[in-house]
């Protein structure tokens, strides 16, 4: 693989960040990176989107239901 | 049974989940309620993630009684929490089918854009605003786009990315939980990250 556009970086980037490219690919997807400004912004905006979602959808479980939860398990192992 | 009374301030139990799940098969009340303990959280977490905060409920509570119904089929050759996690995830799909899904926009238009020369289009500044989101739109705001984000998905990117992503889970062991390839997983995921990554970069840059 000789040379990667963006458009053709953009498509590896999972199995790039997986580490299950091959090692001339993933060399050529280093080399375009390197030289291009675009793609570390779009690689940095990637890389963080599932931790920001990640973050954002957080949840406890809430109190009353695990009272709920505990009774219908109380229930159950009561049988 | 009284242990169940006080699940709000749970014991410290650092016995392994597979050792309280044969000790639950067994007929140990109290191994299972170790094992709830410690899981319904993430179980509610990833029920919410993979529907609503309106399914969730009866979707924790049906893992939990299932869990319980058929732990005697649990070997122990996987881990307690990958088996719990698959019981989990199959509820949620069950849940998610017998809802008529409501219309909602797809997130193909937040797919990246490039030039003619296959370059992105937009600066380094606005491709990387996504990473802003958090500085640039109020926490209440973030987080019911995020879960509208994340429902707007196919389903099928949508498990993969909430298995994956949110849940941190290994591909291989979304793979086993899906019944797909690790490749496939990786696939779905991709899509996922770049639409979301898209949708996120609109919100902070202000649009929809």
């Amino acid at each position: 693989m000789s040379e990667v556009a963006c458009v053709s970086g953009v498509d590896l980037l999972m199995d790039y960040l997986e580490g299950v490219l091959p090692a001339e690919t993933r060399a050529a997807v280093d080399e375009h990176v390197a030289s291009c400004p675009k793609c570390v912004a779009f690689l940095a905006s990637y890389r963080e989107t599932p931790r920001i979602l990640r973050d954002a959808t957080l949840v406890r479980l809430p109190p009353d239901l695990q009272t709920v939860l505990a009774a219908a398990v109380r229930a159950e192992l009561g049988r | 049974m009284g242990t169940l009374e006080g699940m709000t301030a749970p014991a410290v139990d650092s016995t392994a989940d597979e050792a309280l799940a044969a000790r639950a098969s067994a007929g140990d009340a109290h191994a299972f309620e170790t094992l709830m303990r410690r899981y319904q959280d993430r179980v509610y977490r990833l029920a919410c993630r993979l529907t609503s905060d309106t399914d969730a409920p009866d979707i924790l509570q049906e893992t939990f009684l299932q869990a319980y119904r058929h732990l005697v089929s649990f070997r122990g050759d996987a881990k307690f929490a990958t088996w719990l996690y698959r019981i989990a995830t199959n509820a949620s799909l069950m849940a998610r089918r017998s809802r008529a899904r409501r219309p909602s926009e797809p997130l193909d238009g937040f797919l990246p854009r490039f030039d003619a020369d296959g370059r992105h289009a937009g600066t380094p500044a606005e491709l990387q605003i996504t990473c802003r989101a958090e500085e640039l739109i109020d926490r209440g705001t973030l987080a019911a786009r995020a879960r509208e984000g994340i429902a707007r998905l196919p389903d099928a990117y949508r498990d993969a990315f909430v298995l994956r992503d949110l849940e941190e889970m290994p591909t291989a062991v979304v793979a086993d939980v899906l019944g797909i390839d690790p490749a496939a997983v990786r696939q779905r995921v991709h899509r996922a990250r770049l639409m979301l990554r898209g949708y996120l970069n609109d919100l902070a840059s202000g649009g929809r």
